[in-house]
């Protein structure tokens, strides 16, 4: 029985990482398609920012995000999430985001005071899905 | 009389009343100076700002707005009723403006011609204490008008950010140097 239970949750985690793996396959290259937009196309920023690419958004997961950012080639190069400071030490949380990729080779994390979208001072924390994603985000 | 890339137009004031007169007693078309301020900001937007954020001007002088900060949207916009029913701190007799959002390299001009005190602020970064005071003409010029005594509408930080009238009548331009 216990055997049974086991290898019935083995079938199911098996069943749910192919199931992620499939999604974050999707969004690999640009554009990600529905329900994200890219950023530029509907607040006034630049359609490549230095530092974090084309950035696409699902409008309903805002302010947190992920905003998944996109090299000059299309290539899914980061995910970043922006939290408002204020929101943060009001005792909100941001739990459970979902990720762009599975692979992430490092992870920054800093201030920014604020831009169209997020007007608010925030954090940004970015998850880099490759060793080279941050050189190419950056220009 | 004034564009940026985008179309919108502006005029101050003044430079409104020179077109309604009969062309008769229109003053001949001259060049104006003009200054620029920069919208300005860190790579990764930790801080941003306007350069210079204090500035003497002589009216007439056209003031251009640039967006030098390539990672984000700017807008200059006077605080005025106008926009965004925010509580005027510019001269009773000028015209409030708005760049509406700059995207890097865009740019606006406004001529200012009513001797005073503009206060203005960058909509996105506003919380963030990106604002600016341009002081036209000298406190002795017919129709000045000083800064605005309204401390409500604005907070601490934006209050603070403002230099003072007499710091900028002495030094021209206040900014930070190399930003």
């Amino acid at each position: 029985m216990i055997k049974s239970l086991l290898t019935g949750a083995s079938i199911f985690a098996a069943s749910v990482t192919l199931a992620a793996a499939h999604d974050t396959e999707a969004l690999m290259q640009s554009p990600p398609g529905d329900p994200y937009v890219q950023v530029s196309d509907v607040l006034p920023l630049p359609a490549f920012i230095p530092g974090l690419g084309t950035l696409f958004v699902d409008p309903a997961t805002l302010p947190a995000g992920p905003f998944l950012a996109y090299d000059h080639d299309g290539q899914l190069s980061a995910t970043v999430y922006m939290t408002p400071l204020a929101e943060l030490e009001n005792g909100t949380s941001y739990d459970g985001l979902t990720v762009g990729s599975h692979t992430v080779a490092t992870v920054d994390i800093y201030y920014n005071a604020g831009h169209p979208g997020v007007e608010v001072p925030h954090a940004h924390v970015v998850l880099y899905h490759d060793a080279e994603a941050k050189e190419r985000l950056a220009q | 009389m004034i564009t940026n890339r985008r179309g919108f137009i502006a005029i101050g004031g003044g430079a409104l009343a020179t077109l309604s007169l009969p062309l008769s007693l229109a003053k001949p078309l001259r060049a104006q100076p003009v200054e620029v301020i920069e919208m300005r900001g860190t790579a990764r937007g930790e801080r941003v700002w306007f350069r210079p954020y204090g500035l003497s001007v002589a009216p007439g002088t056209t003031i251009r707005f640039v967006n030098r900060d390539a990672g984000n949207g700017h807008t200059a916009t006077a605080y005025h009723p106008d926009n965004f029913d925010r509580s005027s701190r510019i001269p009773d007799v000028a015209e409030a403006w708005d760049s509406g959002f700059l995207l890097p390299d865009e740019s606006f001009d406004v001529t200012l011609t009513a001797p005073g005190v503009y206060d203005y602020y960058c909509l996105p970064h506003e919380m963030a204490a990106m604002v600016g005071r341009i002081v036209v003409g000298q406190p002795e010029d017919a129709g000045w008008q000083g800064p605005s005594a309204d401390t409500e509408d604005v907070s601490p930080e934006v209050l603070a950010a403002l230099p003072p009238v007499a710091d900028i009548l002495a030094q021209g331009r206040i900014g930070p140097e190399g930003a």
